[in-house]
């Protein structure tokens, strides 16, 4: 039985960042030996979360979505993120946060969420597993309302360079090769892009808010919020009164400002939906929403 | 053929005639003319040529695409500045590049019941005086400020203005769910479809020379009001050529590479204009000596899905056009003209392709056989959109009162017209000769 | 478009300036409004007619005071000649010198309308030389007339009595305010034919009259005026032009025909909508017009053969359609110019087409007078327009006041009386006549 630490409130991501800034930096000094890699047996909680209206309403004015008394599920999704982030961050957690990449998010939005609401969240780390080019674990998040499991979502992220056991014989890429299907859409996303985003959802990661934020974290510029890509392609497909699914997968990052072309498709009870590079061509995400 | 349209229970709604300014290119002639200008004159032209003045019409709707919000009451404004009696009712309506469609499909339907016995439908656009809005953040901040009560709040919300707030917004063509231009959405279909470049040059071409034609035989000279020292329209271009077209580069589509295949050339260029249409029940034309041009029989809306890829933007009057005829028991072979919006001639192709197409018919119209082809003589023969252009909410009223008189010249028949819309909508219409 | 030089010399300051400088003092004319009165004081009748104790009972009737001899020191607003049964030299002498003595008690404004009888090759030598002789005076008393005040003759044709309605019509138009700048000129009236109206005010009431190039300036101001009188109205002039035309329809609550005159079927078009719209046509007002103004030795085909299409060939072949169609009653009134009378400078295209319509309404007056109709020709002279206004301001300056005896141009509305009236029935008995409005001048576009 996994132990359960009640946070109290929900720890403001800054904190958080700046830890696990500090700890990704501590990870990288020289003589540093490779620790044990073990995820720790533990789920954090906060309970009696009250989302605000007001970001609710920016949220949906962000997404150009319509406003309603319901909670989206990328919302949700901020919500728990502090609850998430406290796990990654914790001591005994055995991978850098710093360059750790955001792979995918798998949700179950099992019904619609009032803004009213009283949630409890708890996270956990779990499935600590190989990847191609490291080590990749899942952060499951949990949201209840008294006491019923209503939401529930897996973030899949990746170390790079952090191996199990022995460095596998890193095997070449086989990916097929992407062919953009036929857009249906076409997103311009600004250089303020991470910015807005950030202030909406409180989450002021620096690789979003700047380029020059972004390259003090060694990336080449501002790249976009994997959780806005999903936010906007969920604006448009999410099934509204109803639960559902859905899924992300991210595969290049967006880099700011971008033209990201967008392609949403019909599959029976749900959407499929994509991005890539209007320029570039490479795939960016790729995703499904099923209704329940 | 069938025997013609009629339903015993309605009266004939009928067409009187038409008026319109020439229609001017963007930021152009008309560049300091406003809606309520244009739809104005376009309205004083009608009330001369049909000798209206002080009259109390039925109700006169119509409306724009891009409307300043000074604009409220548009039409009805446009109303008490013409020579029409100040008591005649008006209301704006809009829906997209169909508004003026669906404003006189709708006033027709009045006289139909015999609420109205005479009205004016028509629409007006312009890109060149198009309504500029604050940015987003400026227009929160300003609206904070207005419900502020105390000077601290005032001052709260003074406080968050950015610099950057000043930049500001205009409107865009984008559809706001795609944020895709109509034009790169057009593309999409073109491609789907199998357009080729040649077609859609040889359709714009078509188009030019037959507008060019109708003025050389003073079609329009009972139909076009100058404007502004515009007496035709400025985007026509009479002595194009196939060779001209063809060197245009693709101007929409671009990401398709090979297959980009529309250029400015066969796309309706942004336009600025107003055209309006008179109506009446037949007792109220021969009451005022005014002619009969044609019976304004049916009209029919469609949309579909094009957010989920599951049907081009602008292929709705191909699903609606099925569903009028139907409804009229005629076939789409039983027209003498054929009056299809030339938004792009990639819009006419595809959906005359469509309605070619078995497969097309079967699963998304759900017919047993294709509608067919229709007699290409019969399409757009006085010129339409690409050479005339296309301010938005202009265009229903061009092609109805266009159309009116041509059935009426020829005396018998009747005409389809097809227009699509913005939001994935469309708008279509049967008309029959007086 | 104002004469301002007019306005300066008529009021305040600058009048006594212009009065102690000995400036000519144009006089703002007497001009017809509805309501006013026909003629601003006691008419005296001069002068021997069979019919003169009738015209006095008419004048009586029109609520006028009329006087057989000059009485006391009053105002006259108008002198009646009656010079109809002249038949020798020395018969013009008492009614003229008598004339001449009541002229200084003639109000601004006021008229002199002679009655007089065609010098014809078949009278004897002395009829005709009287008769001829009055011609010649009563223009040159025009000349002399000061304070707007203008002197006109009506001719009365064989076996036409100064009674006649068309006698009286003219009678009835020169004296009124809608003749003020008619001056010099006589009206012949050859029949008997027509009808005074049931009333004054509207004499064109019930009818549907056609104005070509009605979009502004002249046109626009006959449209004004028939509708004023009555009349149902058609304006016509090229679609360039639709927008204003657009606004004179508007104006007078009838209808715009956009349409090019010089088309083959113009005619049969401009039938088709009077007939259709407003179920006939009783009017006919040919007024469009273009110029193309160049000396002949410089002149191209275009210009010249523009003209000629516009102002003359497109009358011609529309005629031709309105006799072939028998309209009953068709009256016609096509515009002249003084140009086509005495020639202008630049203008031997212009003057071509206006002298020729002259010689078309001449020619055509037989063949509308076969279905109860008639055709006539106004001659403006200088007339302040838009087109004139492109005349450089010193040359529109002296034309419009040295030449004319009115010491001023006209306005498109002087012009549009004079056709009114010839348009209307009571003028039926006038036919193939040209009238010139021109201030008495022959200067002019």
């Amino acid at each position: 039985m996994r132990a359960t630490l009640d946070l109290g409130a929900a720890p403001s991501l800054g904190s958080l960042y700046a830890k696990g800034l500090g700890a990704g930096v501590k990870g990288w000094l020289p003589g540093r030996k490779s620790p044990q890699l073990v995820l720790p047996d533990v789920e954090h909680r906060v309970t009696a979360l009250r989302p605000e209206r007001d970001s609710l309403v920016a949220y949906q004015r962000l997404m150009g979505d319509t406003v309603r008394e319901e909670l989206p599920s990328v919302l949700v999704h901020g919500l728990a993120f502090p609850v998430a982030m406290s796990v990654m961050v914790r001591d005994d957690f055995p991978l850098p946060l710093l360059g750790m990449v955001h792979l995918s998010n798998a949700v179950e939005h099992l019904r619609p969420i009032s803004p009213d609401a009283t949630l409890d969240v708890s996270a956990h780390a779990e499935n600590l597993r190989e990847h191609r080019v490291g080590t990749q674990l899942d952060i499951v998040s949990e949201v209840r309302e008294e006491g019923e499991l209503i939401w529930r979502g897996t973030s899949t992220y990746l170390a790079r360079g952090v191996w199990l056991g022995q460095k596998q014989a890193s095997g070449a890429a086989v990916r097929e090769p992407f062919v953009a299907p036929t857009r249906t859409g076409s997103w311009g996303l600004d250089a303020g892009t991470g910015r807005a985003y950030a202030a909406v959802m409180g989450d002021y990661n620096p690789i979003h808010l700047s380029a020059l934020s972004a390259k003090a974290l060694g990336m080449k510029r501002a790249i976009a919020h994997g959780m806005y890509l999903a936010g906007r392609a969920l604006a448009g497909a999410a099934p509204h009164g109803a639960g559902y699914t859905w899924s992300v997968e991210f595969a290049t990052p967006v880099f700011l400002p971008s033209s990201v072309d967008v392609a949403f498709t019909d599959s029976g009870n749900g959407t499929e939906f994509s991005g890539w590079g209007a320029r570039s061509g490479k795939p960016h995400f790729t995703g499904v929403v099923t209704a329940l | 053929m069938t025997a013609q349209s009629e339903t015993p229970a309605i009266r004939q709604a009928v067409i009187i005639g038409g008026n319109r300014i020439p229609f001017a290119r963007s930021n152009g002639a008309y560049a300091n003319a406003s809606n309520q200008d244009m739809f104005t004159a376009a309205i004083d032209g009608l009330v001369a040529r049909f000798g209206l003045q002080g009259q109390r019409l039925g109700a006169v709707a119509g409306g724009a695409v891009l409307k300043h919000s000074k604009d409220f009451n548009l039409v009805r404004e446009c109303v008490l500045g013409s020579s029409l009696s100040p008591e005649t009712p008006a209301y704006d309506v809009q829906m997209a590049c169909a508004t003026g469609m669906e404003a006189i499909g709708s006033l027709a339907n009045k006289i139909k019941l015999g609420q109205i016995d005479s009205a004016i439908g028509g629409g007006v656009d312009t890109t060149s005086d198009a309504p500029i809005a604050v940015s987003e953040p400026l227009r929160l901040m300003l609206l904070e400020l207005t419900r502020a009560r105390s000077t601290g709040a005032k001052l709260k919300a003074m406080s968050k203005f950015r610099p950057s707030f000043l930049a500001p917004n205009a409107p865009g063509t984008g559809e706001p769910r795609t944020g895709l231009s109509m034009g790169n959405h057009q593309a999409l279909t073109t491609k789907a479809w199998n357009i080729t470049r040649e077609a859609q040059d040889e359709l714009a071409l078509a188009s030019h020379k037959n507008l060019a034609a109708a003025y050389d035989r003073h079609f329009f000279d009972d139909l076009i009001t100058p404007f502004a020292g515009v007496s035709r329209d400025t985007n026509l271009r009479g002595d194009s050529t196939i060779e001209k077209l063809a060197s245009l580069k693709p101007a929409f589509g671009k990401n398709l590479g090979e297959d980009a295949t529309m250029t400015a050339g066969n796309s309706t260029p942004l336009t600025d204009g107003a055209s309006v249409v008179l109506l009446g029940s037949e007792d109220y034309a021969m009451a005022n000596d005014l002619p009969m041009l044609a019976n304004f029989v049916d009209f029919e809306a469609a949309a579909v899905d094009f957010v989920h890829g599951a049907e081009g933007l602008l292929m709705a009057p191909a699903y609606a056009v099925a569903r009028m005829l139907k409804r009229n028991n005629l076939t789409l072979q039983d027209f003498d003209y054929y009056e299809i919006h030339e938004a792009f001639a990639g819009t006419v192709l595809s959906t005359l392709a469509a309605w070619e197409d078995a497969e097309f018919c079967k699963n998304k119209l759900g017919l047993d056989a294709p509608l067919g082809a229709i007699d290409r003589s019969k399409l757009n023969v006085n010129g339409s959109s690409l050479a005339a252009g296309h301010p938005f909410a202009a265009t229903g009223g061009r092609i109805v009162a266009t159309l009116a008189k041509m059935l009426h010249e020829k005396g018998s028949g009747r005409g389809l017209i097809s227009v699509c819309a913005a939001g994935g909508q469309g708008v279509v219409a049967i008309l029959e000769a007086r | 478009m104002a004469d301002k030089y007019l306005e300066l010399v008529n009021s305040g300051f600058t009048k006594n300036l212009a009065k102690t400088l000995g400036l000519p003092r144009p006089s703002i004319l007497r001009r017809y409004a509805p309501g006013a009165p026909l003629v601003p004081g006691p008419v005296l009748l001069l002068g021997n007619s069979p019919q003169a104790q009738e015209l006095s009972d008419v004048l009586l009737g029109w609520g006028l005071d009329v006087r057989r001899h000059a009485v006391g020191e009053g105002k006259v607003g108008a002198i009646v000649l009656l010079l109809d049964a002249v038949a020798t030299p020395g018969q013009l002498s008492e009614p003229m010198l008598a004339a001449g003595h009541a002229l200084r008690q003639l109000t601004p404004g006021g008229r002199v309308v002679s009655f007089s009888r065609p010098a014809l090759a078949t009278d004897t030598p002395a009829v005709a030389a009287a008769r001829q002789g009055i011609d010649g005076s009563v223009r040159s008393l025009g000349r002399e007339l000061r304070g707007g005040a203008t002197a006109n003759g009506v001719v009365l044709g064989e076996r036409v009595d100064a009674t006649a309605p068309s006698a009286l019509a003219a009678l009835r138009f020169l004296l009124s305010g809608r003749s003020a700048y008619v001056d010099g000129q006589f009206l012949q009236v050859d029949s008997a034919t027509g009808a005074l109206p049931e009333d004054f005010e509207r004499p064109l009431a019930g009818k549907v009259a056609v104005v070509t190039g009605a979009a502004r300036g002249i046109g626009a101001a006959i449209a004004k005026t028939l509708y004023r009188d009555g009349a149902t109205v058609v304006v016509v002039d090229v679609p360039a032009a639709g927008d204003a035309l657009a606004k004179v329809a508007n104006l007078v609550s009838g209808t715009a025909l956009q349409l090019d005159i010089t088309r083959e079927d113009a005619g049969k078009v401009i039938i088709e909508h009077a007939t259709s719209r407003h179920g006939k046509l009783d009017i006919v007002i040919h007024n469009a017009g273009i110029t193309r103004d160049k000396l002949l030795a410089n002149m191209d085909a275009a210009r010249w053969n523009s003209v000629i299409a516009v102002n003359l060939e497109s009358q011609l072949r529309m005629n031709e359609e309105f006799l072939a169609a028998g309209l009953p009653g068709l009256r016609l009134v096509s515009l002249a110019s003084t140009s086509g009378i005495a020639g202008n400078r630049g203008q031997t295209n212009y003057a071509a087409s206006k002298g020729g319509v002259i010689g078309m309404v001449r020619a055509s007056a037989a063949a509308f007078a076969a279905s109860g109709g008639g055709i006539n020709a106004v001659a403006p002279g200088f007339i302040e327009t838009e087109m004139t206004a492109k005349i450089p301001v010193a040359t529109r300056t002296v034309a419009r006041m040295l030449m004319p005896s009115l010491m001023q141009g006209g306005l498109p509305l002087d012009v549009a009386e004079a056709i009114a009236f010839l348009a209307s029935d009571a003028a039926a008995g006038i036919n193939g006549r040209t009238l010139r409005v021109c201030g008495q001048s022959l200067v002019g576009a």
